[in-house]
């Protein structure tokens, strides 16, 4: 006893920010503190880790697509969607053009939920109620169309498969559709309004700079806010975003306020991008031909790497096949790995207790696709 | 001061809210909404098809209780919903279009014994 | 694709292969592929770095059992380019061990190895930072090898075949 107190200063300690902490997630980051700075910070994930990459070495494409919505789940349309076209790539499949579009619209939605669950968590983090319950309430009504499309609130289950997607929309899918816009729209002024409150907890907190960011893996709206304009969808086009006419706001301040812009702007971009694939959605084939529903995954030789740009970041697939009936190894890669632990570690340094939960969600992380 | 807020107040004060009250109002289900599943024995032809997608092994292919052998002498799918996660590939799969997946999900139990859903419950 | 584009796509094999003293293939639409020698790894990120490959995609590792190597990929993304550019390189499966590229990319290559460490058991060579990240209290082998069998260690270590709710996965195993 005597022995510790000589070791540390008094006002030294280490604590611990999750995982039973309410506002962190599966997650745990380990601050050391003197006084009320934050000496260093710890990143430990592993609360989640389910070994995905190992279970898909063990099932076929249909069951792994189901299992990759659960890779997130904040965005499982998303994640469908990149497992589906790294089959896609390796078994040449040639998808229509009506189910690419349908892709598209799903993964757009899957975005913009996506957002309103990130100003749900960062009204959380910092205390503001109020906020939380109107973004998850708008949610809501993005849910219904997801389960009135694919027959899930949150998870797909494969809907976005290989080869196509499994149902055609269903009648007047489109009409709701664009009608959930109109409350999409609704949320996305209530968010943008100047809350003081707001401006004082995330303006000038966690600063990255355009380096750091780009030595430390950051993707996505984190990068777009410290001034890269880097976009997958517009860099790497997939799917049809290249006929697609939309734009990618970029600020350059980096801090935790901008970050948070940036999501709100994609909204607005996301919306833009919906009503374009609804009015030109053409007509045919939802699925490849003549394709069964399990899938032949036995003639796949090869590998492939497939980037998308999920709502958080850079999400990707690297599948390998040797002509097996599974794949012989798979590996995600999740936006928040890098936001999470390298990135976080770096902007708690030297902060204040406070503003941790603030940095902490402005990152928007998803411990599921950390450890996978 | 402004008068956006206020505006607001008097706005939500005449909106419906975006709740209903559960037991009386019921929100609409839709038909693709993956629920219980629903085994229709007699076009039911025991291939096993659903049991060997099933990325979770949900489904076992079971015999009948012996009262019905006769009737039924095959083997049909079981399912234990406990360990279902929904994905209907069962229902994509089956040949003949015996297995469905209803819009029923009321299913929480409190024993783990009663998810099993046996193919026949004789009466 | 316009021919500009066209001739810029070569122009990039062509002045990679000669900067990075490899052949690097063009195998679809911006996806670089190149296999080098696992001992001029941190050389060749190096470079790959400076000509404008400045973004870490990630590292992965490939188990191949029956040739006895662990295969080591580092996917590189160009803002300049738009291209990815894959580095594969090989190592031997009984002494797995490759020098490290945090000088290049710092903590987050050392995050990425951390990984490849706990799951492969791959040694990388001046990173100090190699601490389990997901797993706890593991005792058994690095789990992602190909001649770990999970499915065979829960059975035995953690499923009880006289549960009626567990047997369906002995059944399936025989």
């Amino acid at each position: 006893m005597t022995n510790k107190q000589q070791k540390y200063d008094v006002g030294d300690f280490a604590m611990f920010f999750g995982p039973a902490h309410p506002g962190s997630g599966n997650f745990s980051v380990k601050v050391e503190m003197r006084g009320e700075r934050v000496l260093k910070a710890t990143a430990d994930p592993g609360y989640l880790h389910r070994g995905f990459e190992k279970l898909m070495e063990y099932r076929d494409p249909m069951q792994n697509s189901v299992l990759s919505d659960r890779v997130c789940v904040l965005e499982p349309l998303q994640w469908n969607l990149v497992h589906a076209e790294a089959v896609d790539n390796l078994m040449e499949y040639d998808v229509p053009e009506r189910a690419k579009y349908i892709r598209v619209i799903l993964a757009e939605l899957s975005r913009i939920q996506s957002h309103f669950i990130w100003y749900a968590v960062m009204s959380l983090g910092t205390g503001f109620m109020t906020g939380f319950n109107v973004a998850m309430g708008y949610r809501d009504y993005i849910l219904d169309v997801f389960n009135m499309i694919t027959g899930g609130r949150v998870y797909p289950a494969g809907y976005i498969c290989p080869g196509g997607v499994r149902k055609d929309l269903p009648e007047k899918a489109e009409k709701k559709i664009l009608a959930v816009l109109d409350k999409v729209d609704y949320m996305r002024k209530f968010a943008s309004t100047e809350n003081l409150a707001w401006m004082a907890r995330f303006k000038d907190i966690g600063v990255l700079t355009k380096e750091e960011a780009i030595k430390y893996g950051a993707t996505g709206p984190i990068l777009r806010g410290c001034g890269v304009a880097a976009d997958v969808r517009r860099d790497d086009p997939y799917e049809i975003y290249d006929q697609l006419d939309f734009n990618i706001p970029v600020y350059d301040e980096g801090d935790a306020f901008h970050r948070f812009r940036i999501g709100l702007e994609e909204i607005e971009e996301s919306m833009k991008i919906i009503t374009q694939a609804v009015d030109r959605l053409p007509k045919g084939e939802v699925r490849t031909p003549n394709l069964k529903p399990t899938v032949q995954f036995r003639k796949a030789k090869g590998e492939t790497y497939v980037r998308n740009e999920l709502s958080r970041g850079e999400g990707a697939f690297y599948m390998v096949a040797t002509g097996e009936k599974t794949p012989y190894r798979v590996k995600i890669r999740g936006p928040s790995f890098s936001h999470m632990i390298p990135i976080l570690e770096r902007l708690l340094t030297g902060v204040d207790y406070a503003d941790l939960p603030a940095i902490y969600w402005s990152l928007y992380q998803c411990p599921a696709d950390v450890d996978r | 001061m402004k008068i956006g807020p206020v505006k607001e107040v008097f706005k939500n004060l005449f909106k419906k809210p975006m709740t209903v009250m559960f037991p009386q109002e019921v929100v609409e289900i839709p038909e693709r909404n993956r629920g219980e599943h629903h085994l229709d024995i007699d076009e039911c032809i025991s291939c096993g098809a659903c049991a060997r997608i099933c990325p979770n092994r949900a489904i076992m292919m079971v015999e009948v209780p012996p009262e019905l052998k006769e009737k039924y002498p095959k083997t049909y799918p079981q399912v234990d919903l406990g360990k279902c996660c929904f994905c209907a590939l069962c229902e994509d799969v089956c040949p003949k279009g015996a297995i469905t997946l209803t819009t029923y999900f009321f299913l929480a139990t409190f024993e783990k014994d009663t998810t099993i859903k046996e193919p026949i419950i004789i009466e | 694709m316009t021919a500009i584009e066209q001739e810029k796509k070569t122009d990039i094999v062509e002045k990679l292969s000669s900067e990075l003293d490899a052949s690097v293939v063009l195998k679809t639409d911006r996806r670089l592929w190149v296999t080098i020698d696992s001992s001029k790894v941190v050389d060749t990120c190096l470079k790959a770095q400076q000509m404008g490959f400045e973004h870490l995609s990630t590292i992965s590792a490939v188990d191949w059992l029956e040739e006895g190597r662990f295969e080591l990929v580092y996917h590189l993304w160009s803002y300049k380019y738009n291209s990815l550019l894959s580095i594969k390189t090989k190592i031997d499966r009984n002494k797995p061990s490759i020098s490290s590229i945090n000088s290049i990319w710092d903590t987050y290559a050392e995050t990425c190895e951390r990984e490849c460490h706990e799951l492969f058991g791959i040694d990388f060579k001046g990173n100090s930072n190699l601490t389990p990240l997901f797993l706890e209290d593991w005792k058994g082998p690095p789990p992602f090898l190909k001649d770990f069998n999970w499915r065979e260690y829960t059975l035995k270590e953690l499923y009880d075949e006289e549960n009626p709710r567990e047997k369906a996965y002995f059944e399936v195993k025989k």
